[in-house]
């Protein structure tokens, strides 16, 4: 255990430390849901290569429970298995089911490309160690979003059925995506100590204006959507049963060591 | 088809790995990357699709009927000339 950062007053670390839990919590949820895509993906080949991400995401997401937790004096299993429903802190567009594979592309897309413009953000967090796991993880993501964007336009430019069902996808999951970017409560302490280089506001702002010039002419104009603020707290029966799933392994023997 | 050889260190031969199934070339790099580099096992990959390789198996050119033997190292036999020469250049340097 390191301890915590000395420069950092009590306000900062717990202001870092639900910054850490939001980003950390899109990772590992996102990754359990794709991973509900291994053995029954389109084809062999996607099948790997689906895991294979989906498994990224969760080892993103264990680099940074454990960050939280050097942070925290806490226990990175203990964060991921040890908490009820209603203690995660993801975007509400992790709250869906995997769908259709049209679906989970619609959500891939949308959260890559949100994702790469907050790590570009965390990338330049003055807290070092946030800094330095947001750069390599950057160096994944990059392929991810290459992936998932190779797939967005396979089924915009392919056949009707796949096109509609990527839309569909993509206009029911709009909403709740902008919430990647949901003001978090400790924010202004977070950017006026440097932690996060840039407000949420602005990252959607920029996030925005990079995907409506793609999806726009896909789905008909996207309503305006803005994020709000309990979009990282709303929880649906899907998330709760996807919870059950994840952590019955850690409940079925408590005590433990893994 | 696409057919993938890998290179696990710069400078080392490029290995046929394998091959992936996928509709085209950016597909086929990602799935590639999946099946033969993701353990962090590859330093480089080349991705070819199968139509783009020339294919020779005709037996007639590469095993034709007759002895090869003499386009072999092996269809010489040069230890007694070997045994010799040794020989002669140790006395040389005797004299």
């Amino acid at each position: 255990m390191t301890a915590a950062p000395p420069e950092l007053d009590v306000t900062a670390r717990e202001a870092l430390a639900e910054l850490l839990l939001s980003v950390a919590d899109d990772e590992f949820v996102i990754g359990f849901w794709d991973s509900e895509w291994t053995g029954i993906a389109p084809m062999l080949e996607e099948d790997v290569a689906t895991s294979s991400i989906a498994q990224d995401e969760i080892g993103h997401a264990k680099a940074l429970y454990e960050l939280l937790a050097e942070l925290t004096d806490d226990d990175a299993d203990r964060i991921a298995f040890g908490r009820g429903v209603a203690d995660f802190r993801h975007a509400a567009l992790m709250n869906h089911a995997r769908g259709d594979w049209a679906f989970s592309v619609a959500r891939r897309y949308l959260y890559e490309t949100a994702d790469a413009i907050r790590l570009t953000a965390l990338a330049r967090s003055g807290h070092e160690p946030l800094a330095q796991l947001a750069g390599k993880m950057r160096r994944e993501e990059t392929y991810h979003l290459l992936h998932a964007d190779a797939w967005l336009r396979r089924l915009a430019e392919g056949g009707a059925d796949g096109r509609e069902r990527l839309t569909n996808g993509l206009v029911s999951l709009w909403p709740d995506a902008q919430e990647i970017f949901a003001p978090l409560a400790g924010e202004e302490t977070l950017v006026r100590e440097g932690l996060l280089p840039e407000p949420m506001r602005a990252m959607h702002a920029d996030w925005q204006a990079r995907v409506r010039p793609i999806l726009d002419p896909m789905c008909g104009a996207l309503p305006d959507a803005t994020p709000t603020l309990d979009g990282r707290e709303r929880r649906t029966d899907e998330f709760s049963w996807l919870h059950g799933e994840f952590t019955s392994v850690a409940r079925s023997e408590e005590a433990a060591a893994w | 088809m696409w057919e993938v050889f890998r290179q696990e260190d710069e400078g080392d031969p490029m290995i046929h790995a394998g091959n992936v199934n996928a509709p085209d070339e950016e597909l086929a790099m990602h799935y590639a990357r999946e099946f033969y580099g993701r353990r962090g096992e590859s330093h480089r990959l080349w991705i070819v699709a199968r139509e783009a390789i020339t294919e020779l198996d005709d037996p007639d050119l590469l095993k034709p009927p007759f002895d090869r033997s003499h386009k072999k190292p092996g269809g010489y036999i040069i230890k007694h000339k070997l045994e010799a020469a040794k020989q002669r250049a140790a006395s040389e340097a005797g004299e």
